[in-house]
């Protein structure tokens, strides 16, 4: 992949915290392309730095050294302002406590996004409106997070990450905090996004999460040690899906 | 007893990692009770400098004002008045009544009273001159603290009317047109000191001023006998002798009376318990401004102690689940939680009733008026303990409530640590919707947080009361005095002013305290929020402004509400005189002032709390 | 008992019979116990009728196949060789997947890390044909429900495969 098709590539990338002997290189030497329309999954042990890496690429926070940039330009240089308008229209953000607003309603907390943008208050509604029949909600939107399941609320949560339009997604540990039935709504939903083409950066240690992506990252320690690309394979191949059913193993 | 340690190692931990909220919470209850303190003590204090006064000058238990009758807003050349040697023949059988009057020890007069009107310094003033010996006399023998006594063309002036026109020994005056010098200055416990003179004579004088002016700026000088025999004018001749007794029981001094003489009428007799009443006016209106001064503060201080603990309550519930999980009877945990508040005010009680103690004589020295300063106001074991009780009533107002909550509370709740979700306010929140982004953040924050804004709102109106009551008080006594028309400077009015002075300094201390703990415990409380607004798209500024906006919107009714307050306020100490309202003017730029303040003070934690990078924050808490 | 996985065993140094018996009991715990103990030595004695191993009596000890000293063959060497080097599917039992990460980290044939992740990419890529497999499928239908167990099984394994990794990393280090 040529420098110029990556939509979000990051080079070089380097975050530490403290200093002397407690000085620790969460992120240490990453470089990634992402380009549009893949679904990128990463995955490590707790603590191995995945969550710092996407802040940084998101502009949460900034590095230590390296550069990110997003559709050419360099996010680790961008003032506080203009880190705002990134996140307002080229970046969206899914957490794994979802923090969504809990006297807001699901439809006004997909709003919020605009709202804090500036856009007009009728514009803004009609947008999370839509957003919210997207990710399959609608008899829903008028009620209050307290009264979603945790799977509903993380998609409340990607819609609200929808609101601006964004160029890319990203989500760290999406189904951390759901069970098996609630991950499978957002595996859906994720996929879904995939098939329409929107660019997704996953940070996940859920395999079936990262069975959605096209590459796959292993990460360990701040630095990729490994990638994989999960294309191809046996896509339509009915043999497979039959030897798997017999997976009776020998012991 | 272990417990006891237990709970003691507890508070000292707490106090120790959170040094600044202690130190906050010190300095407010320190500021208020050393304001009660010293508005407790001077409620106590005596008139003890006019007891030294009356003793250096040998002050008189009684005075006579023989010749004319009593005559109120008596002015020159009305009829009535006895002048000359009808004059004359009258004060001499006055005189022997008095003589022969029982309970009279001595007697010293009768000595002339005639209208001055007096220029120096390029003042005018209004005086009423006393014609004495050059010997000193038996009774009443003003005390010289400058100076000499009177000789011809030689004046001595009483020391604070000296103050107001600002001379001294040595200082050419006219008085009447006619130059003299100014030979000394003195002190006397026969009359109240300027501008008091004619207070306790229903506000007439009995020598009237030569300028028709208010009652008050009347000052009083000595001159020799005929010096002021020669001031008298055909329009205003000399119509009173006074004569100064001493009683063998200075108690019965307000009964003292001469029998009915059918000849003339009964002279106009002044105790020395009136004029000692007079004497006091000075630090009674000092009690007067500093009384609901000091429960302005107080009402400032428990403000603060209440956002404090309040905000301390909420983080210290984990601290209650950890407790609880290991076994801590609620009563324990109750204790551990107002043991360190209560530890606090106590402490703070003491350096406040100490600094009151202290300030007190500042405020109780008796201007020039008299000699000698009180004694040091006596901190009387009442006092002490109702400021200590006080301390520990607010400290426990603003931390039981919670605390009990917080100790009987479900264990598991409380280690989840999930603070109470804010109620849903939709009205508010659909008002949010259409406004600017600064606007939409500020309403929606003061809606999710109600009574804290409303605790502002009180601080702000609260303190705004205590301006405007300060600017109702330059109207009113400015009114006054421009309405006298000399120009010399009103001890009572300067003395007010210092004590004003000094309360205003003091509240808003307070209020400031209280702006910046209100604004940094809900940046704190906010710190979520705003890292999530950030999160998705907000510009810092805007989340800067926001909270900001969390602050001015309920300003806005407090500022409204402390106008009325405050006329109130200065209303009711001032027993229903008249007052005057201060300018329009005055209180637009005061409702500016307080809520650029306001603003102001929200800013600088606001901004701070604006630059925390967002990643740490929403990883470290939940909604 | 596999025979591949006695060739492994044997890859590092010749053993005694015994001494292989012993090292397949320590690999394999409890497990291990249960194996027959005249397994071992029938796949050897296969083995080396297939000419993949070499047999040679001790000196001075009886003929007998546990205290005959057995080594690999040419042929045995290259047939470990491929055995390490093949991912295939269905994949390995665990305990011989388990049994092939101790040999080629023991004869340092072959990184177990590599091992590992070719296989993990494999399960993978099944994974993910199952999961949309299932999710095709309507709610409730009975082959959903099968094919969310087979979801969850290499869900299974895929976490398996992690703690391989996490335990050759560290060995390694």
């Amino acid at each position: 992949m040529t420098e110029d098709a990556a939509l979000l590539s990051c080079c070089g990338l380097r975050k530490t915290f403290g200093k002397d002997a407690g000085l620790v290189r969460a992120v240490d030497g990453v470089d990634l392309d992402v380009a549009a329309g893949e679904t990128v999954a990463i995955m490590g042990p707790s603590g191995c730095g995945k969550s710092t890496l996407l802040h940084l690429l998101g502009g949460l926070d900034r590095p230590s050294g390296g550069e990110v940039r997003l559709a050419g330009s360099r996010v680790d240089q961008m003032s506080e302002r203009a880190l705002a308008r990134l996140r307002q229209d080229s970046v969206g953000f899914v957490f794994q406590a979802f923090h969504l607003m809990d006297e807001l309603t699901a439809v006004e907390n997909v709003e919020l996004p605009a709202l804090l943008a500036g856009r007009p208050a009728r514009v803004a509604r009609q947008r999370a409106t839509g957003l919210i029949e997207r990710v399959g909600l609608s008899e829903r939107a008028g009620f209050l997070p307290a009264q979603l399941s945790g799977g509903q609320r993380q998609r409340v949560a990607i819609a609200r990450a929808l609101a601006g339009e964004p160029l890319v997604i990203l989500a760290d540990e999406p189904t951390g905090n759901l069970d098996s039935a609630a991950t499978l709504e957002v595996l859906r939903l994720f996929e879904s996004l995939h098939t329409a083409g929107q660019t997704l950066v996953v940070v996940t240690h859920d395999s079936r999460i990262a069975a959605t992506a096209d590459r796959l990252i292993s990460m360990r320690d701040g630095t990729f040690i490994d990638e994989t690309r999960l294309t191809g394979g046996t896509r339509g191949d009915p043999g497979a899906l039959g030897a798997l059913a017999d997976l009776d193993r020998r012991s | 007893m272990s417990r006891l340690r237990l709970v003691g190692r507890l508070v000292a931990r707490d106090l120790r990692r959170r040094p600044a909220q202690a130190a906050l919470m010190l300095l407010a209850i320190t500021a208020a009770t050393a304001t009660l303190t010293l508005g407790l003590v001077l409620h106590g204090v005596t008139s003890q400098p006019y007891q030294q006064t009356r003793a250096a000058t040998r002050g008189p238990d009684e005075l006579a004002y023989l010749g004319s009758p009593p005559a109120v807003g008596l002015r020159s050349g009305s009829v009535g008045p006895a002048s000359g040697t009808k004059l004359v023949k009258q004060v001499r059988s006055q005189v022997a009544a008095l003589d022969r009057a029982p309970g009279v020890t001595a007697a010293s007069g009768p000595f002339p009273l005639a209208g001055a009107l007096v220029r120096a310094n390029g003042l005018t003033a209004g005086a009423e001159a006393e014609g004495r010996d050059e010997a000193p006399a038996s009774v009443d023998q003003p005390k010289l603290t400058a100076g000499s006594w009177v000789r011809p063309g030689g004046v001595v002036l009483e020391r604070t009317f000296a103050a107001g026109l600002g001379v001294g020994a040595g200082d050419r005056i006219t008085l009447n047109g006619r130059p003299f010098t100014v030979a000394g200055i003195a002190v006397t416990a026969a009359n109240p000191p300027y501008p008091n003179l004619c207070y306790y004579s229903g506000g007439g004088c009995r020598a009237g001023p030569p300028d028709p002016g208010s009652a008050r700026d009347i000052g009083l000088l000595w001159l020799t006998k005929p010096d002021t025999l020669a001031l008298a004018t055909p329009d205003n001749p000399v119509t009173t002798y006074v004569v100064d007794l001493k009683l063998k029981d200075p108690a019965t001094a307000d009964a003292f009376a001469l029998p009915y003489d059918k000849n003339f009428g009964p002279p106009e007799m002044i105790s020395w318990t009136g004029i000692a009443a007079a004497d006091g006016l000075l630090v009674q209106d000092e009690q007067q401004v500093l009384s609901p001064g000091a429960w302005l503060a107080a009402l400032l201080a428990i403000a603060s102690v209440a956002v404090l603990a309040g905000g301390r309550m909420t983080e210290r519930t984990r601290r209650v689940g950890l407790l609880k999980a290991v076994g801590a009877s609620p009563g324990l945990v109750t204790a551990t939680l107002m043991a360190e508040n209560l530890v606090l005010a106590l402490a703070a009680a003491s350096v406040g009733l100490v600094a009151g103690w202290l300030a007190a004589p500042l405020l109780t020295s008796p201007g020039a008026a008299l000699v000698g300063t009180p004694g040091a106001p006596s901190l009387t074991v009442p006092i002490a303990g109702l400021v200590l009780a006080v301390a520990l009533a607010v400290a426990l107002a603003a931390t039981l409530v919670p605390a009990i909550r917080a100790a009987r509370g479900s264990t598991v709740s409380a280690l989840a640590d999930a603070p109470r979700p804010p109620r849903r306010r939709p009205r508010l929140l659909a008002m949010s919707r259409g406004l600017p982004v600064p606007l939409l953040l500020g309403l929606r924050l003061v809606a999710r947080r109600p009574r804290r804004a409303v605790l502002g709102a009180v601080n702000v109106a609260v303190t705004m009361a205590g301006v405007v009551a300060v600017l109702t008080f330059h109207a009113t006594a400015g009114q006054q005095i421009n309405g006298g028309g000399s120009g010399l400077s009103d001890p009572v009015y300067n003395r007010d002013e210092q004590v004003l002075l000094v309360l205003t300094i003091i509240l808003l201390t307070l209020a400031a305290l209280n702006a910046v703990v209100t604004a940094w415990t809900t940046m704190l409380d906010t710190r979520h929020l705003a890292a999530l607004a950030r999160a998705l798209g907000a510009t810092p500024r805007n989340v800067a402004a926001g909270l900001t906006a969390a602050q001015l919107l309920p300003a806005v009714p407090g500022v409204l509400l402390g106008i009325p307050l405050g006329i109130g306020l200065f209303a009711a100490a001032d027993h229903g005189g008249l007052i005057t309202l201060p300018p329009a003017w005055w209180l637009a730029a005061a409702v500016l002032a307080t809520l650029a303040a306001v603003a102001g003070l929200a800013a600088v934690p606001a901004r701070v709390g604006a630059r925390r990078p967002t990643a740490e924050i929403l990883q470290a808490e939940t909604a | 008992m596999q025979q591949e996985v006695v060739l492994a065993l044997l890859a590092k140094e010749p053993s005694h019979g015994y001494q292989l018996r012993a090292r397949l009991r320590q690999a394999l715990g409890p497990i291990g116990d249960q194996m027959n103990a005249g397994q071992v030595y029938v796949t050897l004695t296969r083995l080396e009728k297939a000419g993949l191993v070499a047999s040679e009596p001790s000196a001075g000890l009886p003929d007998r196949p546990d205290r005959k000293v057995y080594e690999l063959t040419p042929a045995g060497q290259q047939r470990v060789a491929d055995w390490l080097a093949e991912v295939s599917w269905p994949g390995p039992a665990p305990a011989e997947f388990h049994l092939k990460l101790v040999a080629a980290a023991a004869a340092r044939l072959a990184d177990p890390l590599t091992i590992v992740d070719a296989q993990r990419r494999e399960v993978l890529l099944r994974l993910r044909d199952a999961q949309r497999a299932a999710m095709a499928e309507p709610d409730g239908s009975e082959a959903g429900l099968l094919l969310e167990g087979l979801v969850l099984r290499l869900q299974a394994d895929v976490h398996w495969l992690e703690a391989c990794e996490r335990h050759w990393t560290s060995r390694r280090d």
